[in-house]
């Protein structure tokens, strides 16, 4: 069912599992958070994967890439061969985990803005934003610093994280999320994140609107991921991610696509019901649908998307009928 | 210069603080007021598994800086909300009077995984006269940055002619336990930036107190005072390990001048504030704060163990 003025994306299938890579040792499961960067013959599509857990059950989070014939991005031909940056140095705002990676060309160089990720004691981890460049085509990366260029400041006091990274008009974009409160109702204290924006003339020194972009539906304490913007006929459409903040691992709180669209970039208007695309009625998306990244490649418009468990069993693929209006 | 030191001032052990806070009196700052001086510090409270907390307090002391007048009787601050980069403690807090207003400037820490802790600075703001004081948001105003990666703190404030400078700290590098060290050992140096308005800060990307026992130096708590036509800062220095127990390697205090703020000579012997003999401040001395009162500058600061038995006072001999 569309809604009026509404999007209906066809889904193709699964496109890349995590599980399928055997022997390798840091991409035990997941791949989330897919973002692409478009080359001649194929779409690199970079993620975040994870050895295997420690013993206490932590897991560290990985970046790569894996690249698909953009012909047939069914077809896998190529893949990273070792993650495309280190972890931090120890005590760093990355040490534990790089998670997500957004990608962009700017001239020779490729930017990459990530979640870096760290373990604290009172709750499970905090998130900032770091900055790396690549001089070799996006397959490696060298941290512009050993510390973040986006993190917590008066207003945003923490997980700050999900970069999507966009340039329009000659500015640079950064579209994140950030924390607005820990709950501590459950075993562990789960965090409440919201949709924000900053925009840069260097993309180093960023200002912030300092404003939540996406009011919350589904409860005071809804949770926001994956700002993914793309402008198309004169407006900016926004896919992003939400689900509720507590006992969201099944299909009933779990995460779902929500859209929004803005002609200026700071006023969004949001209207989940023209998103038109839901949770399968079974197989790898039938309880989860998130972290929605939308491109256009040779005519078509294009999501890749995470299903079940986040993205444990990696992303897929769905196609737009018609274009985004 | 030669400082007369004038005795340890306040003992923790000695006087009833709230949260129950009993042991360490850390980091004095003095708040000049019309009738007294009063101090604030940084004390600890122990949960019950052992670990700290730690809580501003203030003591208000005469202006000679000789009697203990009063001891704060309610938490001055509350600790920052779950998550937050102050959850576990504000150590230390340093205050300036603005318009009506007296601001905080607080070294916020909480507690990590693989290293014990990180820090950063944040605002609070307190309108009666610096009793209690509220933050401005629950935030910090300045943290991990990409060339100051981690522990951000020791924030000194400093407001003329309608420019903020501040001196503060950060981390340069944690490096792995040693023998000597049960945990990781942190490195840390002093650092300058400026601001306009006293929130928003840009950092000039310096460390512009010269280094005397090599790159491993620890620089803490800078303290700045303009006295007799120039600026002179204090501050103390250690080294990064076995600093704790060990008398030779614990810390000092250093001292720098400065005629514009921005460039510093460093000389420590210049500073003439040395370790005594015997008693509360012949191990370690740290912590300084040095503020001018009737025409006297005195300086406050801690002792062996980093104050956990409080904090002395020294005052300036006049020159003859």
């Amino acid at each position: 069912v569309t809604a009026p003025g509404g999007f209906r994306w066809i889904k193709r299938g699964q496109i890349f599992d995590p599980a399928e890579m055997a022997g390798i040792d840091w991409m035990q499961a997941f791949a989330q958070a897919p973002a692409t960067l478009i080359f001649d013959s194929f779409v690199r599509v970079y993620f975040s994967c994870r050895p295997k857990p420690d013993s206490a059950g932590r897991y560290v989070s990985r970046s790569a890439f894996v690249d698909l014939n953009r012909a047939n991005l069914f077809e896998r031909v190529g893949m990273a061969s070792e993650p495309i940056m280190p972890l931090g140095d120890l005590g760093a705002f990355d040490e534990f985990g790089t998670y997500p990676t957004s990608v962009i060309r700017d001239g020779e160089t490729i930017r990459a803005y990530y979640g870096g990720w760290t373990r604290c004691a009172s709750v499970p981890f905090d998130v900032a934003i770091g900055y790396a460049t690549s001089r070799d085509g996006g397959v490696t990366f060298q941290k512009a610093g050993r510390g973040p260029v986006l993190s917590a400041d008066l207003y945003e006091p923490f997980v700050i994280s999900g970069p999507k990274i966009r340039r329009f008009d000659d500015r640079w974009y950064l579209w994140y999320i950030a924390g607005t409160k820990w709950l501590s109702s459950g075993a562990l204290p789960e965090p409440v994140y919201r949709i924000r924006m900053a925009t840069s003339s260097d993309g180093l020194h960023w200002e912030r609107l300092h404003r939540e972009l996406i009011p919350a539906r589904l409860e005071a304490d809804e949770c926001q991921a994956s700002p993914d913007v793309i402008f198309a006929n004169g407006t900016y459409h926004m896919f992003f991610c939400y689900r509720y903040s507590l006992g969201y691992r099944g299909r009933e709180r779990g995460y779902r696509i929500g859209y929004a669209s803005s002609t200026d970039l700071i006023t969004w208007v949001r209207d989940d019901d023209k998103a038109g695309i839901d949770v399968s009625d079974q197989g790898w998306d039938s309880e989860m649908i998130s972290y929605p990244h939308v491109f256009e490649l040779d005519g078509k418009t294009l999501m890749f998307y995470l299903g079940n468990q986040v993205g444990r069993r990696g992303f897929g693929l769905a196609e737009l009928e018609g274009g985004l209006a | 210069v030669k400082w007369k030191k004038q005795g340890l001032l306040f003992d923790p052990q000695h006087h009833s603080l709230p949260n129950g806070c009993t042991e360490f009196a850390q980091s004095p700052q003095a708040l000049v007021c019309r009738e007294f001086v009063r101090v604030y510090f940084s004390t600890r409270q122990r949960e019950p598994g052992g670990q700290y907390l730690s809580h501003m307090a203030f003591v208000d002391v005469d202006r000679k800086m000789q009697t203990i007048l009063r001891t704060a009787s309610s938490p001055v601050i509350s600790l920052g909300a779950l998550g937050c980069f102050d959850e576990h403690g504000i150590f230390p807090m340093n205050v300036v009077r603005h318009r009506e207003q007296i601001w905080a400037f607080t070294c916020g820490w909480s507690r990590r995984v693989s290293v014990p802790v990180e820090t950063a600075i944040g605002l609070a703001k307190s309108v009666d006269e610096g009793e209690t004081f509220q933050r401005v948001a629950s935030g910090p105003i300045m943290g991990p940055s990409l060339n100051e990666p981690f522990l951000v703190g020791d924030p000194f404030v400093m407001i003329r002619d309608g420019c903020w400078h501040m001196w503060y700290i950060y981390g340069t590098a944690w490096a792995e336990p040693t023998a000597t060290e049960a945990s990781p050992a942190r490195v840390y140096k002093i650092a300058y930036a400026s601001s306009s308005d006293g929130i928003s800060w840009q950092r000039d990307g310096k460390t512009p107190i010269a280094e005397t026992l090599g790159p491993d130096e620890c620089q803490a708590l800078p303290t700045v005072v303009e006295w007799g036509g120039i600026f002179h800062m204090y501050f103390c220095y250690r080294q990064a390990t076995d600093f704790r127990a060990n008398r030779d390697r614990g810390y000092r205090l250093g001292y720098a001048s400065s005629v514009d703020l921005q460039t510093w000579t460093r000389d420590d012997a210049l500073g003439g504030m040395q370790l005594s003999e015997a008693g509360w401040d012949s191990d370690m001395v740290c912590y300084p704060h040095v503020f001018a009162c009737e025409g006297s500058l005195y300086m406050l600061y801690n002792g062996n163990e980093f104050g956990r038995r409080g904090f002395g006072v020294a005052v300036l001999e006049p020159e003859r």
